[in-house]
């Protein structure tokens, strides 16, 4: 984040002070983290194990090094809209290894919990939650496969929520328990039209 | 008869049904019944569930647990995506008694409560217990050894990380799936840096596709250096992401691999003697049939 | 040896207790040897207490309410004077008591303040001072179990130190004169473990005049320092600084020397510690030994002809396993003593060596163990480290990759006289590596629960120094150090760290997640991440060397429980006190030198040597040392001698003897710890524990239920 100095558009931002200044960080924030992770990312003492562990820092500009910096500092904004965030596979492979034994994945996931309340979610993850509130599934069954589970002498609805419909119901439940469906539509709506 | 509640999650019923055949047929020869677990879901998604918010995830995970709880049968199944949700929900919600408190304040609207009295188990590490089925028995029931296969193992990520809240052992070299494929007469063969992801995690497949591919092209360039005739795994969200990757990888970045990915269960199958028809392995997006060649 | 009787005296007193609601329990002992009538009359004294309340700034004042508990004070019984002060440690806060008791005829004293662990010995030097025994002063911990610990509730922190000065009085009230038993010592030391700080404490003892056994397990002495090549920062010759020592102690008078030697027993007390010593069959004998067998000319003179015949080849642990040697063997060219030894459980007794030794007659393979018994006055532990076992973090791959050594095994290869003569080679294929990667903290500031939480303190330096030798040896070589931090602490240490980053060593500040190797040029590869540079790192090296964390060497933990010393939370010996007596221990006699405290380097090693050296000097020069009068005594009139209590006792100092034509217990004092075990057993309540007595006990009992708040 870059405080502004009332200069025309474009040299704001070329002269933006980036400079950290205290009003950029936010205890509560490092609170929630560790209270929606499980986790001590307060105690990260920035060794790099994380990272070099991460498939995908080599090729983007992810750092999971860095969201557990600015989890400890408290930098929320920066960290909930920084569109790297989606990029943690959920390997966990810097859990695994990190010596002061905090899980980085986690705080990513809680990261992502909180940007989400922000609206802030990439629309695959809200399609997703659209193909489960109607089938009960992230990738429901389609013609093809009941076909070919038909052939290998399999009924063609899994007895999954396909083969028994009436336990959507209860998936149903618990996505509007949490106002999840609605939220997903509008957003899908606002993004896609 | 050892026997579970079958959880089938999404993929393997939906687009490799021959993986819940095989399944079914193959662990019946070996001692394991699995039934049939009538109304599941999606496990949840974890990648996608656990990102949005994760008491979504421990409630609709404690769901489908609850499913089995029902049944009084311990819960298997063949995916490492499901096994974080089923198995990881599980623990946390019969250790932590806010998190539990929580999940049965929604489940109270649908009629039903977490009491944690069953456990969860992936199909893959029952075959290796020696106390349900074990190597041996695992070669015994071989009719078509695979041999003169090089396969290659991706282990996949959820089933063993990270290792303080499993209990697979060392995460930075395992052998036992590898020992697994032996016992089936195949060659099982390392290759560099074998540990890593396949890309598709963390709802990175959707989010960003050609991201997701690169990491997994990475994995095929190592597995062309050992000369692999097959990849195997046992999850089938990575069956998906190294099958169609590998067409997805020839569409945006022109490199034609042409690597047979079988799940575990596929190969037990096959060298079971179960057909290839019977394993609808024409709904592979990667041909089998180069391997198929070199042990029918 | 202590002598009962003689230099103790006791005062046989009957107290009334100030509350007649107690049960009292007048028992005092008495002695055969004097009568009641004729002990030394000391008045009977009603109980007059003084009261000191100590403010010790705001640390007790700031929680408590110093005028109400002072008010409180004054109502107690048997009070006959209350004060307060800032700081009663001070010296107008003593002259206080002393005054006191002088003015107000005082029979005991009351001091509520700190913990007594820091300011009982003060108060009890000023009670008398004073003019009133020393042990009739009593403490009441207002502070550490009181203000400090409620610090945010005043009421309750004020409530609670009435309760503690109430208790204090009580037993006050009953205290009696006791004076401490002074016992000889021992004219001589042991120090178990001959590494540098072994040796650097028996020399200072032996050249203090002090006898002293060195005692170490393997069948040399020098330790690990022995097995390094250069030492940091000056990069002196590690054998070079080091075997003037070694022959030093071989030829020093006062020390004897035993090596492949194990403490094998403890029994005792300070000045008085009975050790035995496991002298384990060596195999082979040294000249003396040879001489007093009527072996003319014979023993071990270190030729090694049996080296040369014996048929059995195994891995010199010397050379952490990359040199072979024989069954029968010595580690290195300058062991100390010269003297040749036999791995048991490699030797297949063919007797090729016997043959080959001749006339000496120096291998004896039916030798066993020898268990010697010596007495010292006290005794130093300096048992030094084991490095951790590093293939535990398989992340990079120790163990698995034939070029991953850990940092003890590079010392060996790049010494001259190692298993390659000081040729850095890889063990894979004996090439000359150019890019070598040193990874540090290996095992170390590891909170995982697989390696240590702690740092190693000295691995930093000796990466930086491996570093340096890998540039001056090999031409062309670059050494990478990946690092989270580099803890260059010691005089020159910065300066060192200055100058291998010139000499071209470069710095990566990233802790490596993982090595893998590639199976065909057994090359390894390094993940990193470049934090500074924001980047992550793949880097390609011929050899990884681990700077891989310290332990206690494995038989600590069996030789600490035999001399009573504890461990830390962090595995190594605990310390007295961590900054104000890091060389002793809460055993008296006994202190700690070296790495077996903590993690050290040889500058710290040495000056915490000479400190436990000093430390352990001064009972044995001042040839007595005076044990607190915590001891048990038998009631005689009232000892049934049923010697029940005789085998309860920990520490054997119980006995039974006959008197007067009956048995009756007997407590040998200088053994005894005061530990309560057979006061509180006694069937016939005929055990007198000194300052600790029961009716001293259950007034303090009684008057905290009793004498509750006002």
């Amino acid at each position: 984040m870059q405080r502004t100095k009332g200069y025309p558009e474009a040299l704001d931002k070329k002269l933006a002070d980036t400079r950290l200044f205290e009003d950029e960080r936010h205890p509560d924030f490092t609170k929630t983290i560790e209270k929606i992770s499980m986790t001590i990312p307060h105690m990260c003492y920035q060794c790099g194990t994380c990272t070099a562990s991460c498939p995908s820092a080599p090729r983007s500009s992810y750092r999971i090094r860095k969201f557990v910096r600015r989890a400890l500092l408290g930098l929320e904004d920066e960290s909930l809209t920084d569109p790297d965030l989606w990029l943690c596979t959920t390997c966990y492979s810097c859990t695994d290894r990190c010596p002061r034994d905090i899980a980085p994945t986690d705080v990513i996931m809680a990261m992502r919990n909180l940007a989400a309340k922000r609206d802030i979610i990439p629309v695959n993850f809200l399609k997703t939650v659209q193909a489960i509130y109607t089938t009960g599934h992230g990738v429901p069954n389609n013609d093809v496969n009941r076909a070919a589970r038909k052939k290998l002498g399999l009924n063609p609805e899994p007895p999954t929520t396909h083969g028994f419909p009436q336990y959507v119901k209860g998936i149903q439940y618990i996505l509007d328990y949490f106002g999840l469906k609605e939220r997903a539509d509008k957003i899908v709506k606002e993004r896609e039209g | 008869m050892h026997e579970y509640a079958f959880f089938l999650g999404c993929i393997a019923p939906n687009r490799y049904p021959g993986c819940e055949a095989a399944a079914i047929k193959t662990s019946e020869k070996l001692g394991i019944k699995l039934l049939e677990l009538q109304g599941a879901s999606c496990c949840p998604a974890p990648g996608a569930f656990g990102s949005i918010d994760l008491n979504i995830w421990y409630a609709m995970a404690a769901r489908n647990l609850l499913l089995a709880e029902q049944m009084k049968k311990d819960i298997a199944l063949i995916c490492n995506g499901c096994y974080k949700s089923i198995y990881e929900v599980n623990e946390k919600l019969k250790h932590h008694k806010e998190l539990r408190e929580g999940v049965n304040e929604v489940l109270k609207g649908i009629d039903m409560e977490f009491k944690g009295t069953i456990d969860v188990w992936h199909l893959a590490e029952l075959l290796y217990d020696p106390k349900i089925c074990g190597l041996q028995k695992i070669r015994d029931s071989v009719t078509v050894p695979l041999e003169g296969t090089r396969i290659a193992v991706h282990y996949g990520c959820h089933l063993m990380k990270p290792k303080k809240e499993r209990h697979f052992g060392s995460t930075e070299h395992p052998y036992w799936i590898e020992e697994m494929v032996a016992a089936l007469g195949a060659e099982p063969v390392e290759y560099r840096n074998k540990m890593l992801c396949c890309g598709a995690g963390g709802g990175v497949r959707g989010y960003d596709l050609v991201h997701a591919i690169d990491i997994t092209n990475e994995k095929m360039i190592n597995l062309r250096e050992v000369k692999a005739d097959a990849l195997t795994e046992v999850c089938p969200f990575c069956q998906l992401q190294f099958d169609r990757g590998q067409i997805e990888i020839e569409e945006k970045f022109g490199v034609k691999w042409g690597l047979p990915v079988l799940h575990y269960n596929e190969l037990l199958g096959l060298a079971q003697g179960m057909s290839p028809q019977e394993l609808a392995l024409d709904l592979h997006a990667v041909s089998c049939e180069p391997f198929l060649e070199k042990i029918l | 040896m202590a002598e009962k009787k003689t230099k103790k005296e006791t005062a046989p007193k009957k107290k009334e207790t100030a509350k007649p609601a107690a049960p009292v329990k007048t028992a005092a002992p008495v002695k055969t040897a004097a009568p009641a009538e004729k002990a030394p009359a000391k008045e009977q004294k009603e109980a007059r207490i003084g009261v000191f309340l100590c403010h010790c700034g705001t640390n007790i004042a700031g929680s408590v309410d110093i005028e109400d508990v002072q008010e409180y004070a004054k109502t107690l019984p048997n009070v006959a004077h209350v004060d307060n002060y800032q700081y009663m440690c001070s010296t107008p806060g003593q002259g206080k008591v002393k005054e006191a008791i002088k003015e107000h005829n005082l029979t005991g004293v009351v001091v509520a303040a700190c913990s007594p662990r820091l300011h009982e010995p003060t108060f009890r030097t000023a009670s008398k001072e004073g003019g009133l025994n020393p042990f009739r002063f009593e403490m009441a911990n207002i502070r550490e179990q009181g203000s400090w610990v409620h610090m945010h509730d005043r009421e309750g922190a004020t409530e609670k130190a009435k309760d503690a000065i109430r208790i204090a009085v009580a037993k006050a009230s009953l205290l009696q004169d006791l004076i401490p038993k002074s016992v000889p010592v021992e004219h001589a030391a042991m120090v178990v473990g001959a590494g540098i700080a072994g040796m650097q404490a028996a020399l200072d003892l032996a050249n203090a005049g002090i006898k002293t056994y060195l005692i170490e397990k393997n069948p040399t002495i020098g330790g690990r320092m022995s097995q390094l090549d250069k030492t940091f920062p000056t990069l002196d010759c590690s054998q070079c600084i080091l075997t003037p020592k070694m022959v030093d102690v071989g030829r020093n008078e006062n020390i004897e020397l035993m090596t492949c030697a194990e403490v094998e027993n403890v029994e005792g007390y300070i000045g008085n510690f009975d050790v035995t010593i496991r002298k384990k069959a060596r195999g082979v004998l040294s000249m003396e030994e040879a001489e007093a067998k009527g072996i003319v000319g014979g023993g071990c003179n270190g030729c090694g002809d049996c080296e040369v015949v014996c048929p059995v080849i195994k891995p010199n642990p010397f050379e952490m396993g990359m040199k072979p040697r024989k069954a029968i063997y010595i580690y290195h060219p300058q062991v100390v003593p010269l003297i040749y030894h036999i791995d048991w459980d490699s030797c297949i007794k063919c007797n090729l060596c016997v043959e080959a030794c001749g006339d000496k007659k120096a291998i004896d393979l039916e030798m066993q163990d020898e268990l010697v018994k010596v007495k010292v006055g006290t005794a130093i532990l300096a048992t030094g480290y084991d490095i951790f076992p590093i293939e535990k973090k398989d992340e990079w791959g120790y163990k698995k990759y034939e070029n991953v050594v850990t940092s003890l095994e590079f010392e060996r290869l790049i010494c001259a006289s190692g298993p390659t003569g000081g040729h850095l080679v890889r063990p894979s294929d004996g090439a000359t590596p150019k890019k070598v990667a040193f990874l540090l903290c290996a095992g170390s500031r590891d909170s995982t629960g697989i390696g240590h939480p702690y740092c190693s303190r000295f691995c930093c330096m000796y990466s930086l120094k491996h570093a340096h030798q890998i540039i001056e040896k090999i031409p062309d070589a670059q050494p990478y150090l990946f690092y989270m931090d580099i803890r260059s602490f010691g005089k020159m240490y910065e300066e060192f760290y200055y100058r291998i980053q010139d000499e071209g060593a470069k710095f990566m500040r990233g802790r490596v997640a993982n090595v893998l190797e590639d199976p065909t040029t057994k090359n390894l590869i390094i993940n990193a991440e470049d934090t500074l540079l924001n980047r992550p790192i793949s880097l390609e090296v011929d050899m990884v060397v681990l700077a891989a964390a310290v332990e206690p060497a494995a038989e600590t933990d069996k030789t600490r429980k035999l001399f009573g010393v504890s461990r830390s939370m962090d595995g190594w010996l605990l310390e007295a006190h961590p900054k104000l007596n890091p060389c002793g221990t809460t055993t008296a006699g006994v202190f700690l030198a070296g790495v077996c405290q903590g993690p050290k380097d040889i500058p710290d090693t040495v000056a915490s040597s000479e400190g436990a050296a000093s430390a352990a000097s001064i009972p044995i020069h001042m040839g007595e040392v005076e044990l607190e009068p915590y001891f048990a005594q038998c009631i005689e009139e009232k000892c049934a001698g049923c010697g029940m209590c005789v085998n309860l006792c920990p520490y054997q100092a119980l006995s039974l003897v006959e008197k007067d034509g009956r048995k009756v217990m007997q407590v040998t004092e200088a053994k005894c710890k005061g530990c309560g075990t057979c006061g509180g057993f006694c069937p016939g309540g005929a055990i007198w524990m000194q300052h600790f007595a029961t009716p001293q006990i259950i007034a303090q009992i009684d008057a905290f239920l009793l004498g509750g708040a006002k």
